[in-house]
């Protein structure tokens, strides 16, 4: 059966984890408010709520339709998300040098929010065929392949944060599918070989970045502005706040992208450490709820759906979080859930809706 | 049938991810911690600065006026166009709009943006007009990076006249900005360059103000957070009289040189000038560096202060000098008498009188009236180098008078002490002879040549000349224990000069006159004799005065450059100047000239 919603299902809805993530949605639409009052985007706010209410849709439907029925079909979908990842790299528009969105209707779409689902799923479904109680490198190989796929293609873009979040989602199934110790080790090693090889392929704006990064000071109005002017925003805000839709650097436009990748410091500059500290609580509850589903899961399909969507997530929240803090490069990485933005927050609460499913169904048959 | 999977693996491996994940939020809430309770101050701060901006409001310097309160020196609003280079996203679109909206060319601008000193936004129009800042305010929005500051802007009504004296204003230098008078002045401000703006600059500043404001990101106000009102400076008046002082630039018209007049009684100087000159509004908006240079490097040297500044041989006006300190000195009586043949063999040398044919038998009195040079030959062999520099420097010769204006040169009276330590030549004898008659090495400004006028007329004191005035507290000078006699002598001698000597020219209709001609060679005779016309060459002609001969109220000293004899191009500059200061409105038959000017009065 497809459809399987009864009220035994429902019953076992995680409601915690769904009231923390929706409760950080709203939180995002009036955090883009704060942002965004002053200024031409004066209505963008008004658009997330939309976009949330979008998403809650669509994390219905994941939820609805059974995690083994998806995984199934995961091969598809991964097609479709390579496919559409190629459209991008071949019509979408040039923005800012780079090539991103694809317009549906009279949205923009960005293919590499939805590669995060897709690559998840596919992972899972890969992963969970091995019957073996211990996998070496030469199992892993088909999974990072395909997912070395997505990531170049994103990468392509350029989209280096995107792409990089990719990667934990493989690491972390690969983990749990019982990869070796050693073969863990090599893969690491693998990776930062990897990444320095890709040093000179950079474009020099990436360079930039890290080098102001290093050393903001060289730069102060150009791309180190954007570290300097975050943590001024965050250590300015102090214990309590400057109070909602007060924060100095986030209301004379000193914070770039404060209502995108820079959410999270008009947050800090305005709700304060205590703000700051309730929401990581939060953070820290939704992953925890999605982990725990990892560990309740009734099949390795399951826990593994669960854990690439939580590494995924896990890895975008820090790296995001990090780098408001100034702890690591400026790169162009939506905070799920906070950060405007129609495909973030639509992929968020599909991963959500996915793990949703994987709970509901660890009794079921 | 449900099979269950064997989950122990993934689920021992999952508490390490779990793991993870609450370390790396732990360690972000650490972080956080550290930026935001225990840096919070330092962060605050920083914001505090990013979001204010401070803007100099700067206080208009204090007027300078003359003894009537005439207005010599002013302040005036104006409008500088300022462009801060940090706020544009793209500078190059900014200065095209801004060239375009102002009518001008994009490399005034660029050239202005290239000399700017860093984090001080440069002017790019000094003293806009009114339409331009209407202009500008109009497109506030579309060039954020643009600002209109409202500064006084100091103004000089009376242009070159007394420029030297009253001075100028301009930024102030690197080097000024280490010195201790300076200290508290930051960049940028405006100081006094030269002349009393210099001298009294701390006093007639003020206090500037300032506007803390809020601003964006992109540099656009906001809101107004913090204001404090500039103080005005207040103002200083001069003893400078401005209708004499214009009179005398008119008697001046044309010629270079220096004139000054003053007070014998007090020392207040009532007029200065020196020419050429320059207009001190020319640096109020700050000199093109192409101007300061042909200032600078013109060889009429325009932005010299010759009254102060202008050491001159003082010819036959140091007879003066000679004539006081022979009487003194008991070298001579009034009624000593020489024969002057036209000449005076000594040493080897043949020194000439200025009268070739002679003078025949002369007294002190005709000595000076007709300068008799033979006879201060004889006056100059009794008393001696070491007598003549000794009563040349009790005089004031030789050393700056202590005007209140900066850079004062001091001149030179030569001594053999002082010939054998610099030029380490002995002195010789014919030497003597020379300074005597105010040439060789001696070397004096207009300003003591006045002041030596002054002595005689205010009965043997030094007075200490000055500009600006100083209350009730009169300084009369120090008297120099000359005897009334003496003093009585010169001043008939003085007399004669006018009434029927070399400076008849200087006459006045009811008004006597005492002075003293004099030419200061600028090259031997024997060279000018071969070239009389070229003007380079000719002596520079002097007239020193005073008036009215019992009661002084005026002494002055007049130098043309290249003038020739005293006689003929000085003391009619003297005269045209004392007669305004009489108010005299007609001039001694046969000057037709002279009396065309007081005409004009």
């Amino acid at each position: 059966m497809l459809v399987g919603i009864d009220r035994r299902l429902l019953f076992n809805v995680d409601w915690v984890l769904l009231g923390a993530s929706l409760a950080l949605s709203l939180l995002g639409v009036a955090m883009i408010y704060s942002a965004t009052q002053y200024g031409r985007h004066g209505e963008l706010y008004l658009k997330q709520l939309a976009l949330v209410a979008v998403g809650a849709l669509a994390l219905v439907l994941a939820a609805t339709f059974d995690y083994r029925r998806l995984a199934d079909r995961s091969a598809i979908l991964y097609v479709l998300t390579v496919v559409a990842l190629l459209a991008v790299l071949r019509f979408a528009p040039l923005v800012a040098g780079t090539r991103r969105w694809i317009l549906v209707g009279s949205f923009q779409f960005q293919p590499s929010e939805l590669a995060k689902i897709a690559a998840a799923l596919f992972l899972a479904k890969l992963f969970s065929e091995y019957r073996q109680e211990t996998l070496g490198l030469r199992e892993a190989a088909l999974p990072g392949a395909a997912t070395g796929l997505l990531v170049l293609l994103i990468a392509r873009q350029p989209d280096l944060g995107t792409a990089a979040c990719l990667v934990p989602p493989f690491l972390a199934v690969a983990f749990l599918a019982g990869l070796r110790m050693r073969a863990v080790l090599g893969l690491a090693a693998g990776l930062a070989v990897a990444a320095t090889l890709t040093w000179p392929f950079l474009r020099d704006y990436q360079k930039t970045r890290i080098y102001t990064f290093l050393d903001p000071s060289l730069d102060p109005r150009g791309a180190g502005y954007q570290k300097i002017q975050s943590q001024i925003a965050v250590g300015s805000g102090g214990l309590l706040g400057k109070g909602y839709a007060e924060g100095s650097q986030a209301q004379l436009g000193y914070l770039p992208a404060r209502h995108t990748d820079f959410i999270f410091s008009v947050l800090a500059e305005e709700l304060g450490f205590v703000g700051v500290a309730v929401v990581l609580g939060l953070y820290l509850l939704v992953l925890w709820r999605m982990l725990e589903t990892a560990h309740l899961a009734r099949d390795r399909l399951g826990a593994f759906i669960a854990a690439a969507i939580v590494a995924g997530f896990a890895f975008q929240v820090v790296y995001n979080v990090g780098m408001v803090a100034g702890l690591v490069p400026v790169k162009g990485l939506p905070l799920p859930f906070l950060s405007y933005g129609g495909s973030s927050i639509l992929s968020s609460l599909l991963g959500v809706g996915l793990i949703l499913n994987v709970r509901m169904r660890r009794f079921a048959n | 049938m449900r099979i269950y999977e064997d989950l122990r693996t993934v689920q021992t491996r999952l508490a390490v991810l779990q793991t993870l994940v609450v370390a790396a939020l732990a360690v972000l809430l650490l972080v956080f911690f550290r930026l935001q309770v225990v840096r919070a101050r330092y962060f605050r701060h920083l914001a505090e600065s990013n979001r204010t901006r401070v803007v100099r409001l700067a206080a208009p310097r204090g007027a300078l006026l003359d003894r009537s309160g005439r207005v010599l020196v002013g302040s005036r609003p104006s409008f500088n166009v300022l462009l801060t280079p940090e706020h544009a996203e793209d500078l190059d679109s900014v200065v095209t709009r801004l060239a375009r909206t102002l009518g001008t060319g994009e490399a005034a601008i660029r050239e202005s943006l290239a000399r700017r000193t860093p984090y001080r936004p440069p002017v790019v129009r000094a003293d806009a007009s009114l339409a331009d800042v209407a202009v500008l305010e109009a497109r506030r929005l579309e060039l954020p990076e643009v600002s209109v500051q409202v500064v006084p802007l100091r103004s000089y009504p009376l242009a070159e006249a007394a420029a030297h004296a009253l001075g100028h204003v301009g930024e102030i230098t690197e080097r000024q900005l280490g010195l201790k008078e300076n200290q508290g002045l930051s960049q940028g401000s405006l100081i006094g360059q030269d002349g009393v703006e210099a001298r009294y600059n701390r006093q007639l500043m003020g206090r500037d103000g300032y506007r803390s404001v809020v601003v964006n990101s992109r540099g656009l106000e906001v809101a107004e957070a913090e204001r404090q009102a500039p103080e005005d400076g207040p103002s200083l008046t001069l003893s400078l009289d401005a209708s004499l002082q214009v009179a005398m630039e008119r008697a001046f018209a044309g010629r270079a040189g220096a004139a000054v007049a003053l007070d014998p009684r007090t020392g207040e100087i009532l007029a200065m000038t020196s020419t050429p000159a320059y207009d001190p509004n020319e640096f109020t908006t700050g000199l093109e560096p192409e101007r300061w240079a042909h200032l600078a490097n013109d060889p009429s040297t325009p932005l010299m202060n010759r009254v102060i500044q202008g050491q001159y041989a003082p010819g036959s006006t140091f007879k003066i000098v000679m004539a006081t300190a022979a009487l003194e000195e008991g070298v001579i009586t009034p009624d000593t008498r020489i024969y002057c043949p036209g000449y005076l063999a000594v040493y080897n040398t043949v020194f000439r009188c200025n009268e070739a044919l002679g003078h025949g038998v002369v007294d002190l009195r005709k000595a000076l009236a007709h300068s008799c040079n033979v006879y201060f030959y004889q006056v100059g062999i009794r008393l001696e180098i070491g007598r003549i520099a000794a009563w040349a420097k009790r005089l004031g010769l030789g050393a700056p008078t202590g005007v209140d204006l900066p850079a004062e040169a001091g001149g030179l009276i030569p001594s053999p002490e002082w010939k054998l330590r610099v030029q380490r030549v002995p002195w010789y004898a014919g030497e003597t002879v020379s300074v005597a008659v105010g040439q060789g090495q001696v070397t004096v400004t207009p300003l003591q040549l006045a002041r030596l006028a002054a002595v005689i007329a205010s009965g043997g004191r030094l007075i200490h000349p000055h500009l600006a005035r100083r209350g009730s507290a009169v300084a009369a000078g120090e008297p120099l224990g000359i005897r009334p006699e003496t003093i009585a002598v010169l001043k008939e001698g003085l007399r004669a000069v006018v009434a029927e000597g070399t400076g008849w020219r200087a006459r006045l209709r009811g008004i006597e006159v005492g002075g003293k001609t004099g030419s200061a060679q600028v090259v031997g005779r024997a060279r000018l004799e071969q070239s009389p016309t070229e003007d380079e060459l000719r002596p520079h002609a002097w007239f020193l005065a005073f008036a009215p001969v019992e009661q002084p109220t005026i002494a002055i000293a007049v130098l043309v450059e290249h003038g020739g004899s005293g006689s003929a191009s000085a003391a009619p500059v003297a005269r045209e100047i004392l007669a305004h200061y009489f108010r005299l409105a007609s001039a001694p038959a046969g000057e037709a000239r002279l009396a065309e000017a007081g005409a004009e009065e």
